[in-house]
């Protein structure tokens, strides 16, 4: 009796479970499967990805980069004046503004202090490349930071100088024009670098990349 | 045309319609059209094991809610087993070191030509078939089985203990499928009293009431064992003890790399179309659509027809063993013995008693009582 009834249990069993996957097949809603460069998921809308820069609302007040736990964003620029093909921010000049993906560490803690909330957490997640070069970012453009980038942002470093050169030797007559014009009166006005003084204060903390450009965000912007 | 070649009937067909061959001499002629049969079936049989690949892939992919391949060639990847043919034909044939050389190069020729044997009597049409042999189905199940020896060479050549386990798996398995896979040709062969496969087919002329699983049920039985045998045979899922993935690495073709590796591939899904195109012939009118008026078109119209229906059934066998693999868990060694002999053995020895007592009593009725 057990013989009939194992035939019987068997088929059962068989037919019921190619039932199921005849279903499975039938159906093609069952299926999970996300064709994914052709089609992406839709992430939450705090997703923290790529990040991007919406360059003209910067102010390039190096807040990102100080809150940075592993250093990875790197500005240069000048509030001094005008170079040549940078990207405008804010009455700034931005020469370079990259996030090495080598490093960062999502942690979003780059967006927290930005006072003109500039620069965000993307939805973009699949950022890859060949060499660690390509895995720095170059916000201003999008892409990573290329050759031609790299020899723009050499050249601008003179131009950086340059201007904040300029800037100091400007004011520097000013200040000495200043001097003779109180050594002229020979009266008041006993301070005069008292009211150069809180000029620059908008910038005492920038501290660039440490490299280069120490005077680029030091001397605070033409009032 | 007097018959002195067995491949008859393909080169009457090519004769027909080519009728300035005439003049040929039959010793240039035959041996010619002896080759372009042995080309073509090739070519379907290569079509078909691409075809079947893929098929294979999609089915599983969609069983399992994935989607499986989708890029190569553009629609649903239609291109993907090509690519992987081509990856297989760059790689290195690699021989173990330690392997005995010679039947480890010929096993898989082995294995491949057992299966493309059975091509041979495979009928597309009323005359589109190689050789239609007087002993054409009992050619079929003693030409596939030459692929248990190429099997065993593999596994034995080897030097491998996985290999091994898996060729003496696949011998220990023949001995117990081939029984019942026999016993039910045999009933097929009662039934139709020939066992020419053109035959048989004919036995089964008329409306599709007329097939074998419809004319009474002992074929009807008969017919399941078959299937369930030709399963074991094509050595798959849920009887694929000589590969056994998960236990055996890869059985038997554990050590075999580039088109050596292939070539088993191609014995294993040409054995599947085989064993679905025998269970058509056998059991479902073949080339047959079931319908008369179809059948009687004659000429080029008529053989299309009869090759769509033939490959329509045979992948519809296909599919169904492609869908049974992908539902059920491999069976252990000895629960497949008890199913090919405690299960299948009585019961297609209760089916040939049963077939052999209907054809004395009512030989002329189907399983519904209609009159032939």
């Amino acid at each position: 009796m057990t013989y009939f009834r194992n035939i019987y249990t068997v088929s059962k069993s068989i037919l019921t479970g190619m039932g199921l996957t005849l279903r499975y097949f039938l159906n093609p809603a069952t299926t999970t499967t996300i064709q994914y460069p052709h089609e992406k998921e839709v992430l939450p809308e705090r997703h923290r990805g790529i990040h991007y820069l919406e360059t003209e609302k910067c102010i390039m007040c190096f807040k990102c980069s100080n809150a940075c736990p592993v250093d990875c964003i790197a500005i240069e620029g000048t509030r001094d004046g005008r170079i040549e093909g940078a990207y405008v921010g804010k009455k700034c000049e931005i020469s370079k503004f990259t996030i090495d993906y080598t490093k960062c560490i999502f942690c979003n803690l780059c967006c927290e202090p930005c006072p003109e909330l500039c620069i965000h957490m993307g939805p973009d997640y699949d950022f890859s490349g060949y060499t660690r070069e390509e895995m720095v970012k170059n916000l201003l453009t999008g892409d990573y930071y290329n050759a031609s980038d790299r020899s723009f942002v050499r050249w601008a470093r003179g131009e950086i100088e340059r201007l904040a050169e300029e800037k100091k030797r400007r004011k520097a007559e000013e200040a000495a024009k200043k001097k003779a014009e109180a050594a002229a009166a020979a009266k008041g006005a006993p301070k005069p670098e008292a009211k150069d003084a809180p000029k620059p204060a908008p910038k005492p903390t920038a501290e660039p990349k440490a490299k280069e450009e120490p005077e680029a965000g030091e001397k605070g912007g033409e009032a | 045309m007097t018959p002195t070649l067995a491949s008859q009937t393909l080169a009457r067909t090519i004769l027909e319609g080519l009728p300035f061959l005439e003049g040929v001499p039959g010793w240039i002629l035959y041996p010619t059209l002896l080759t372009v049969g042995c080309v073509l079936a090739v070519a379907i049989l290569s079509v078909f094991v691409l075809f079947a690949v893929w098929l294979e892939r999609k089915v599983s992919a969609h069983m399992q809610c994935r989607l499986g391949p989708m890029e190569a060639g553009g629609f649903h990847g239609w291109l993907q087993t090509v690519t992987d043919g081509v990856k297989l034909l760059a790689k290195e044939d690699l021989v173990p070191k330690h392997a005995d050389r010679f039947p480890f190069l010929i096993a898989p020729i082995i294995a491949f030509t057992g299966v493309f044997l059975a091509f041979v009597v495979l009928p597309f049409g009323r005359n589109v078939i190689v050789a239609d042999l007087n002993i054409g189905i009992f050619y079929v199940a003693a030409v596939s089985s030459i692929e248990v020896f190429g099997v065993l060479m593999a596994g034995y050549a080897s030097n491998n203990k996985w290999s091994l386990f898996g060729a003496m798996r696949a011998a220990a398995q023949m001995v117990v499928y081939e029984i019942p896979l026999g016993i039910a040709i045999l009933a097929v062969a009662v039934a139709a009293g020939t066992l020419g496969m053109q035959g048989i087919i004919d036995a089964q002329s008329g409306w599709f009431w007329n097939w074998f699983v419809f004319r009474n049920p002992f074929l009807l039985l008969t017919f399941v064992i078959f299937f369930l045998a030709s399963m074991c045979e094509c050595k798959r899922a849920p009887f694929d003890l000589p590969e056994a993935e998960s236990e055996l690495v890869s059985g038997f073709h554990t050590e075999y790399s580039g088109m050596r590796f292939a070539m088993f591939l191609f014995a294993e899904y040409g054995a599947l179309f085989v064993a679905s195109a025998v269970a058509a012939v056998a059991f479902f009118g073949g080339w047959r659509t079931g319908i008369p008026v179809l059948d009687e078109i004659p000429g080029v119209a008529g053989v299309a027809i009869g090759m769509t229906t033939m490959l329509v059934k045979a992948t519809v066998f296909v599919f169904i063993q492609m869908w049974a693999r992908w539902t059920l868990p491999r069976v252990r060694l000895d629960h497949m013995f008890t199913l090919c002999l405690k299960y299948l053995l009585p019961f297609s020895l209760v089916g040939l008693v049963g077939v052999c007592l209907w054809q004395l009593a009512l030989p002329s009725h189907t399983l519904w009582f209609f009159v032939r």
